[in-house]
C-alpha cells in the first residue's frame, strides 16, 4: 500500500471542514456560504473514505457516495434559491435575513 | 323500654321534617298543628317514659339505648345513644310539656305572619334538638344536641329575617354560643385524647377514681363550665340574651326561657363527677351563679323594653340555678328549672299577649292600666310574678329558698357570702317584677293603651300581625289557642312547686337522687331561718318598687348608676372593643397588606419575571444564520474537548 | 377490571362526544348519561366492596418492566370514597353545565368527562408513575376549561394557575423519578421507605400547592372566582382533594421519618392556612371570595388531620375530605346560580332574597350551615375527628382549630345573610325566581348524601381504613 497513511487523510479532512466552516460562519453571500458547505461535505467525505480505508471495510465509501448524493441535491436546491433571490433583486447577503429574530 | 324515648326524641324531628319537605302544599294552619302534635306526642313519649320507670326498682331506672354508631374515627366511637334515667326524664316533661304549650300558643300568636310554616319548622326542630340535649347518651351527642340548639334559637331570633337588628342578635347569639360549644369541644378532646371515650359511664367513673390528673380533669370542668355559661347567658358570655329578645315573644318564651338557656344546669347536674372531682371550678359556678344573679338583677330594674325585663330576670334566675348547681344541691338546682320554666314560660307568654295587643308595641313607658282591658292577662302575669318573686305557696317560693338553704348549709365564708347573694337578689327580684308588673298592669291606662282598646272594641283593624283577621281576633286577649296554653301555665305557676316541699314532701328529690345524689342537705333549721328571709326580701323589694313607681319615679334614683346599668354595664362595648374590632381588623389587615400585595401581588411579580426572562432570551435570537453556525460549531467544540479531556 | 371501567368510561364517552357531531342538545344528553352510568358503576362498586380487604378490583398491566413501571389500578376504602365524591360532584357539575346550556358544547362535555376520567384515574392509581400521568392529565381540561368559559379575568385565573401548579408538578416530577428510581419500582405497594428529606418535599409542595397551604395558595381566588361556576365546584371540592389522597398514599407510607422530621413545620402550616383562610373568607366582597377562601381554610384542617397522622385524625381527614367536597361544590352552584339571577355576587349588592323564595332560601340556608360545621353536621363530625386527633400532637393545634369554629360561624353566618337577609340588596329586583326544579335537582343530591353523612359519618369514617390497618401500620410511622 502506498502513499501517506490514513492520519494525513483526516488531516487533510480536518483542514477541509475547519475552512469550510469557517466559510459559513464569517462570509455573508449566500453564493460563497453554500460552497463553503459544499468544502464541510467534502471533508466529510474524505473522512468517511479515510476510515473506510482504515478498517478495511466498504461501508465508509458507500456513505461517501450517499453523502455525495445528497449535496448535489442540495446544490441544485440552494442555488435555485439563490438564483430566484437574484432574479427578485434582493440583495445577496445572508445577514439581511433576520426574519427569524426573538 | 326506651321506645317511650326514643319516640319522644324522634317524633318533633318528623314533624319538622314533614313541614319542610311538604312547602306549600299544606296551609299555614296545618303546619302548626303539624308542629303541635308532633311536640305533644314528644310529651306522650316522655310520660310513657316516665310511668315505665316507676314501675322500676330505685337503682333499676338507667337505661342506655343505642342504636347504632354515630361516628367512628380510629379507636374512638360514638354511639348514636340516649340514655334514659330520672334526670333525663324530667327534663323531657318540662322540655316536650312547657314546649307544646308554647307551640301551641304560637298558632295563635304568628297567625297571619310571613313564612309561618318556616316557624313551625323551626319550632319542631328546636324541641327535637332540646330533646336530644337532655337524652343524650354520651357527651358526643350532647354536643350535638347543644350545638342544634344553637342553631335553632339563631333561625327563630333571626325570624323576621328582613330586620337587620334581629339578624344582627341571631349573629351574635350564634357567635357567641359557637365560642361556648369550642370552649367544651376542647374539653372534650382532652377527654378523648385521656380516656379515649366520650361516653358517660367511664368519664364519670375516671373522674371519680382519680384515674385522671386534677389538672386534666380541672380542664376538662372548665370546658363544660365555659360551654355552659355561654347557653345559659351567665357572667361573662351573657350579652347575646337580652338581644335574643328580636325573636318572636313564643321563641323567647320556649328557648330564652324554658329550655335552651337553662341547658347549662342540666349539663352540670349530668356531669357532676367531674365536677366533684374538680371542686374550683365547681365553686366558680356558683360564684358566676351569684355574681349574674346580682348584675342582672340590677340591670333589670332600668330597663325599659318588656320583653328585656323578663329576659333580665331569666338571667338572674339561671344564676340562682347555677349557684345551686355549683353548691351540689343539684336537686334543688333542677327543681328551680322546672318551676322556673313554668312561671317564665307564663310571664312570656302574658307578655306576649299585650304586645300583640299593642299592635307589637313592647316599650313599658307606653303602656299602663291594662288591668282593665285584659283581665285574665292580668290575672296570669300577676300569678308568674308573684311566684318570680318567691311568695308562698307559689312556685318559685319553694325551689329558690331550697338553693339559697342549700348554699347556708354549704357553710364557709363562700357559702355565707352566696347565702347573702341570695337573699339580696331576691329584694331585687322583687323590685323588678313588681315594678313590671306595676308599669303595665296598675295605674292609668296610658293613651296608647286607650286607642288599642277602642280599636279592638270597633272590631279592630291595625298592625301587620293581624292582617289576617280570622277567629284569632275575636276576643282582646287573643284565640283560645292562646288562652289555653296560658291558663295551663297559671296553674303550673300556682301549684308546680309543691312537687317538693324541702324537708317534708319531697317525691322530686328523691325521684333525682338515684341520678344525681346532692352534696349538701340542709337542716330543717336552716330551711325555716332562708324562707323567712327570702320572703321578707321580697317584700322589701316589692315595697320598695310600689313606693317609687306609684309615685312616677324610677327604681334608681341615682343617674349616674342608672346610665351605667342602662349600659348593662358596658359588656357589649368592652367585647366590641377587645375581640369583634381587632378580630376585624386583623382580618382585613391580612387580606389589604399581606394577601393582596404579597401573594396576589406576586402573581404580577411573577408574570413579569418572566416577560424578562423571556425577553432576554429572545435577544439571543438574533436571526443570523451566521452566528446560529458559530454557536453550533462552537458548541460541539466544547463538547469535543470535554470528552476528550474528561473522558 | 370495575377499575379500569370506571376510568375508561369517561375517557372513551370524552372521545366520543367531542367526535361525535351531533347537535348541542344530544351532545348535553349524551355526556350527562355517561356521567350517570358512571355513578352507577361507582355504586355498584361500593355495594360488592370488602371494606377489610385492602386494595381491590385491582388490574396490573407491565408498562415499562426494566423501570418496574406498571399501569397499576385499584381502591383502597378511603380512595373509593374519594373516586365516589369525583364521580358524584362530576356528574352534578356536567348537570349544570347541562342546565346553564354552556356553548361549545362537543369541547365542554368532552373536556368534563376527561377531567372526571382522569381525577378518578388518580384516586385509582396504584403506581406513582401512573399517579402523575394523571395528576398531570387532570390539568388540561381545567385550563382550557377555565380559560374559554371562565369569567372576565379568565386569561389571568388560567396563567396563575398553570404556573403555580405546573411549578408544583416539576418539582413532584423530579420527586417521583427520584424516589422510583431509588426505590427500583414505581409501584406504591411494593416500594419500601425513603429517608430523603427533598424528595420528601418536592411531593409536599406539590400537594401543598393543590391542596392549597398557606404560601402557595395565590392562584386560589382568581381560579375559583373566575372559573366558571360547576368548574370552580370540581376544582375546590373535587380537584384539591387529590393532595389529601396524595399525602396519604404516596407520601406518608413512604416517608415515615420526614414527616416525623418535619411535623411540625407541617402542623403550624396546616394551622396557619386554617385560621389565614378562615379570616380572609369574612372579609371577601363577594359570595365566591367567601366560598374560595373558606375552602382554603377547610384545606388546612384536612392537611393538621393528615399531617397529625394518628388514626382519629386520619379517618377525620378522609371524612372531611368527602364533606368539603360536597358541600363546597354544592355552595359553587348555589353561588352560580344566584350570579345567575342578580348577574353579581357582590355581597354588598345581594341580601334580602330569602323574602318569597322558599327553597332557596332553605337550601342555601342548609348548606351554609353544613359549610360553618353546625353541630351534627358531618362537616361537624369530621372536624371533630380531625381536632381530636391533633390533640395528641398537641393541644395547641386542637386550640386553634377550636377558634377556627368560631371563625368558620363568622364567615358562615355572613355568608348566609349576604344572599338572604336583611333588606333587599341593589341587585336584588325582587322578581328573581325561586330555585327552579332543575336546579334544585342539582343540588339536592349533593345536600341528601351530606344529610344521610350527617346522621351516620361512620359509614365513611369508620370504613376509610380497614380495622386491621391503623395509622401506624399503613404508614409505618413512628409513632
Amino acid at each position: 500500500m502506498l502513499g501517506p497513511g490514513v492520519p494525513w487523510y483526516l488531516a487533510v479532512a480536518a483542514i477541509l471542514f475547519a475552512t469550510g466552516a469557517l466559510g459559513v460562519m464569517l462570509r455573508r453571500s449566500p453564493l460563497i456560504v453554500l460552497l463553503s458547505l459544499e468544502l464541510m461535505l467534502n471533508g466529510s467525505n474524505l473522512a468517511l473514505v479515510g476510515f473506510s480505508r482504515l478498517f478495511g471495510e466498504a461501508d465508509g465509501q458507500v456513505f461517501a457516495l450517499a453523502v455525495m448524493a445528497v449535496a448535489a441535491a442540495e446544490v441544485c436546491v440552494g442555488l435555485g434559491l439563490i438564483v430566484a433571490m437574484a432574479r427578485r433583486r434582493l440583495p445577496l447577503d445572508v445577514d439581511r435575513f433576520a426574519e427569524l429574530r426573538g | 323500654m326506651t321506645a317511650g324515648a326514643w319516640a319522644c326524641l324522634l317524633s318533633p324531628l318528623v314533624g319538622a321534617g314533614a313541614i319542610t319537605a311538604a312547602g306549600t302544599r299544606i296551609t299555614r294552619r296545618q303546619a302548626g298543628w303539624i308542629a303541635t302534635l308532633s311536640v305533644f306526642v314528644a310529651f306522650a313519649g316522655a310520660l310513657v317514659t316516665l310511668i315505665t320507670l316507676l314501675g322500676k326498682e330505685a337503682e333499676d331506672r338507667q337505661h342506655l339505648s343505642v342504636a347504632y354508631t354515630w361516628l367512628e374515627a380510629g379507636g374512638f366511637r360514638a354511639d348514636a345513644s340516649i340514655l334514659v334515667d330520672p334526670l333525663s326524664v324530667v327534663m323531657m316533661l318540662v322540655v316536650s310539656g312547657v314546649g307544646g304549650l308554647i307551640v301551641w300558643y304560637s298558632m295563635g300568636y304568628m297567625a297571619g305572619a310571613d313564612e309561618e310554616r318556616r316557624y313551625f319548622a323551626y319550632m319542631a326542630l328546636f324541641v327535637f334538638s332540646m330533646l336530644l340535649l337532655v337524652e343524650a347518651g354520651n357527651l358526643l351527642l350532647l354536643l350535638v344536641g347543644w350545638g342544634l340548639v344553637g342553631l335553632a334559637s339563631y333561625l327563630l331570633i333571626g325570624f323576621d329575617h328582613h330586620r337587620p337588628a334581629a339578624i344582627a342578635a341571631a349573629k351574635k347569639a350564634f357567635i357567641v354560643n359557637a365560642f361556648g360549644d369550642a370552649v367544651m369541644a376542647l374539653g372534650f378532646f382532652l377527654l378523648i385524647s385521656r380516656l379515649g371515650t366520650l361516653d358517660f359511664a367511664p368519664v364519670f367513673e375516671a373522674a371519680g377514681n382519680g384515674a385522671l390528673s386534677d389538672t386534666v380533669v380541672t380542664l376538662a370542668a372548665l370546658g363544660l363550665l365555659g360551654g355552659a355559661a355561654a347557653k345559659s347567658a351567665q357572667i361573662p358570655l351573657h350579652t347575646w340574651l337580652p338581644d335574643a329578645m328580636e325573636g318572636p315573644t313564643p321563641v323567647s318564651a320556649l328557648i330564652h326561657a324554658a329550655t335552651m338557656v337553662t341547658a347549662g344546669v342540666y349539663l352540670i347536674c349530668r356531669t357532676h363527677p367531674v365536677f366533684e372531682a374538680a371542686p374550683e371550678v365547681q365553686h366558680l359556678a356558683a360564684i358566676l351563679g351569684a355574681a349574674t344573679l346580682l348584675v342582672a338583677g340590677l340591670v333589670a330594674l332600668v330597663q325599659q323594653d318588656i320583653k328585656r325585663v323578663i329576659a333580665y330576670s331569666t338571667m338572674s334566675q339561671i344564676g340562682y340555678m347555677f349557684l345551686g348547681a355549683g353548691v351540689g344541691a343539684y336537686g334543688f338546682a333542677i327543681f328551680h328549672l322546672v318551676t322556673h320554666a313554668f312561671f317564665k314560660a307564663l310571664l312570656f307568654l302574658a307578655a306576649g299577649i299585650v304586645i300583640h295587643h299593642l299592635a307589637g308595641e313592647q316599650d313599658i313607658r307606653r303602656m299602663g292600666g291594662l288591668r282593665r282591658f285584659l283581665p285574665r292577662t292580668h290575672l296570669a302575669f300577676g300569678v308568674g310574678t308573684l311566684a318570680l318573686i318567691g311568695i308562698p305557696p307559689l312556685a318559685g317560693f319553694w325551689s329558690k329558698d331550697a338553693i339559697v338553704a342549700s348554699a347556708l348549709a354549704t357553710g364557709g365564708t363562700l357559702g355565707i357570702l352566696l347565702y347573702v347573694a341570695g337573699i339580696a337578689g331576691a329584694v331585687l327580684t322583687g323590685a323588678y317584677a313588681l315594678r313590671l308588673y306595676w308599669i303595665v298592669f296598675q295605674g292609668e291606662p296610658s293613651p296608647l293603651v286607650l286607642e288599642h282598646a277602642a280599636g279592638h272594641g270597633d272590631g279592630h283593624a291595625h298592625g301587620a300581625e293581624d292582617a289576617a283577621g280570622h277567629e284569632a281576633h275575636a276576643h282582646a286577649e287573643g284565640p283560645t289557642s292562646m288562652l289555653l296554653p296560658v291558663g295551663a301555665l297559671t296553674v303550673l305557676a300556682a301549684v308546680g312547686g309543691l312537687i317538693l316541699i324541702p324537708g317534708l314532701w319531697k317525691p322530686l328529690e328523691t325521684w333525682l337522687e338515684t341520678a344525681v345524689h346532692p352534696l349538701v342537705e340542709a337542716s330543717v333549721a336552716e330551711e325555716w331561718v332562708t324562707s323567712g328571709g327570702a320572703v321578707l326580701a321580697g317584700a322589701v323589694g316589692i315595697w320598695v318598687a310600689w313606693r317609687a313607681v306609684s309615685a312616677g319615679r324610677e327604681l334608681v334614683p341615682w343617674p349616674h348608676l342608672r346610665t351605667v346599668l342602662e349600659h348593662k354595664l358596658y359588656f357589649d362595648e368592652l367585647y366590641d372593643r377587645l375581640l369583634s374590632r381587632p378580630a376585624q381588623l386583623l382580618a382585613a389587615r391580612l387580606r389589604d397588606d399581606v394577601e393582596q400585595p404579597l401573594v396576589q401581588g406576586s402573581l404580577d411579580e411573577i408574570g413579569r419575571g418572566a416577560l424578562e426572562a423571556g425577553g432576554g432570551v429572545a435577544r439571543a435570537q438574533s436571526g443570523l444564520l451566521r452566528s446560529y453556525a458559530f454557536v453550533v460549531t462552537a458548541s460541539v467544540i466544547v463538547l469535543a474537548v470535554v470528552f476528550l479531556v474528561v473522558r | 377490571m370495575l377499575t379500569t371501567l370506571l376510568i375508561v368510561l369517561p375517557l372513551a364517552s370524552a372521545l366520543v362526544v367531542w367526535l361525535a357531531p351531533l347537535s348541542k342538545e344530544s351532545t348535553a344528553g349524551l355526556a350527562l348519561l355517561a356521567a350517570l352510568a358512571e355513578v352507577g358503576l361507582w355504586a355498584g362498586g361500593v355495594i360488592n366492596f370488602d371494606f377489610e380487604g385492602g386494595v381491590q378490583y385491582g388490574w396490573t398491566r407491565s408498562w415499562f418492566e426494566d423501570l418496574g413501571i406498571s399501569y397499576d389500578v385499584g381502591f383502597y376504602g378511603f380512595s373509593l370514597w374519594l373516586a365516589g365524591l369525583a364521580i358524584v360532584v362530576g356528574a352534578v357539575a356536567i348537570g349544570y353545565g347541562v342546565w346553564v346550556e354552556r356553548e361549545r358544547a362537543r369541547a365542554y362535555y368532552g373536556l368534563m368527562l376527561f377531567l372526571i376520567g382522569s381525577v378518578v384515574g388518580v384516586f385509582a392509581s396504584q403506581d406513582l408513575l401512573l399517579f402523575y400521568v394523571f395528576f398531570e392529565a387532570m390539568l388540561i381540561p381545567l385550563y382550557v376549561l377555565v380559560g374559554v368559559w371562565g369569567g372576565p379575568r379568565r386569561v389571568r385565573a388560567t396563567l396563575t394557575f398553570v404556573l403555580y401548579t405546573m411549578a408544583g408538578s416539576l418539582l413532584m416530577l423530579a420527586s417521583v423519578v427520584a424516589f422510583g428510581i431509588g426505590q427500583g419500582t414505581f409501584s406504591l405497594l411494593d416500594a419500601g421507605q425513603s429517608t430523603n428529606d427533598w424528595v420528601f418535599l418536592g411531593f409536599v409542595v406539590a400537594f401543598a400547592v393543590k391542596s392549597p397551604l398557606l404560601p402557595f395558595h395565590g392562584w386560589l381566588r382568581e381560579a375559583y372566582t373566575q372559573a366558571p361556576p360547576e368548574v370552580a365546584a370540581v376544582l375546590s371540592g373535587v380537584v384539591s382533594k387529590t393532595a389529601v389522597f396524595g399525602l396519604i398514599w404516596v407520601v406518608l407510607p413512604h416517608f415515615p421519618e420526614p414527616v416525623d422530621d418535619l411535623r411540625t413545620l407541617l402542623l403550624v402550616l396546616a394551622a396557619a392556612t386554617l385560621v389565614y383562610g378562615s379570616l380572609l373568607a369574612f372579609r371577601q366582597p363577594d359570595v365566591r371570595g367567601i366560598v374560595a377562601y373558606s375552602s382554603m381554610g377547610q384545606m388546612g384542617l384536612i392537611m393538621l388531620g393528615v399531617f397529625a397522622v394518628t388514626d382519629v385524625g386520619l379517618d377525620g381527614a378522609v371524612l372531611q375530605s368527602v364533606n368539603h367536597g360536597l358541600v363546597s361544590a354544592a355552595m359553587f352552584l348555589l353561588a352560580g346560580m344566584v350570579e345567575r339571577r342578580c348577574g353579581t355576587g357582590d355581597c354588598s349588592a345581594l341580601g334580602g332574597m330569602a323574602k318569597g323564595r322558599p327553597i332557596l332560601a332553605t337550601v342555601v340556608m342548609a348548606t351554609g350551615l353544613i359549610v360553618l360545621a353546625v353541630p351534627g353536621s358531618a362537616t361537624f363530625a369530621g372536624e371533630f375527628a380531625i381536632l381530636s386527633g391533633v390533640f395528641d400532637r398537641g393541644w395547641g393545634y386542637a386550640a386553634v382549630g377550636a377558634g377556627a369554629i368560631v371563625l368558620a360561624a363568622m364567615y358562615g353566618l355572613r355568608l348566609i345573610s349576604a344572599i338572604l337577609h336583611d333588606a333587599r340588596g341593589a341587585a336584588v329586583s325582587g322578581d328573581e325566581p325561586d330555585l327552579r326544579a332543575g336546579e334544585l335537582a342539582l343540588v339536592l343530591p349533593l345536600l341528601a348524601v351530606l344529610l344521610v353523612l350527617s346522621f351516620w359519618p361512620a359509614a365513611v369514617s369508620g370504613t376509610s381504613f380497614s380495622s386491621g390497618d391503623t395509622a401506624t401500620t399503613i404508614t409505618g410511622s413512628p409513632g
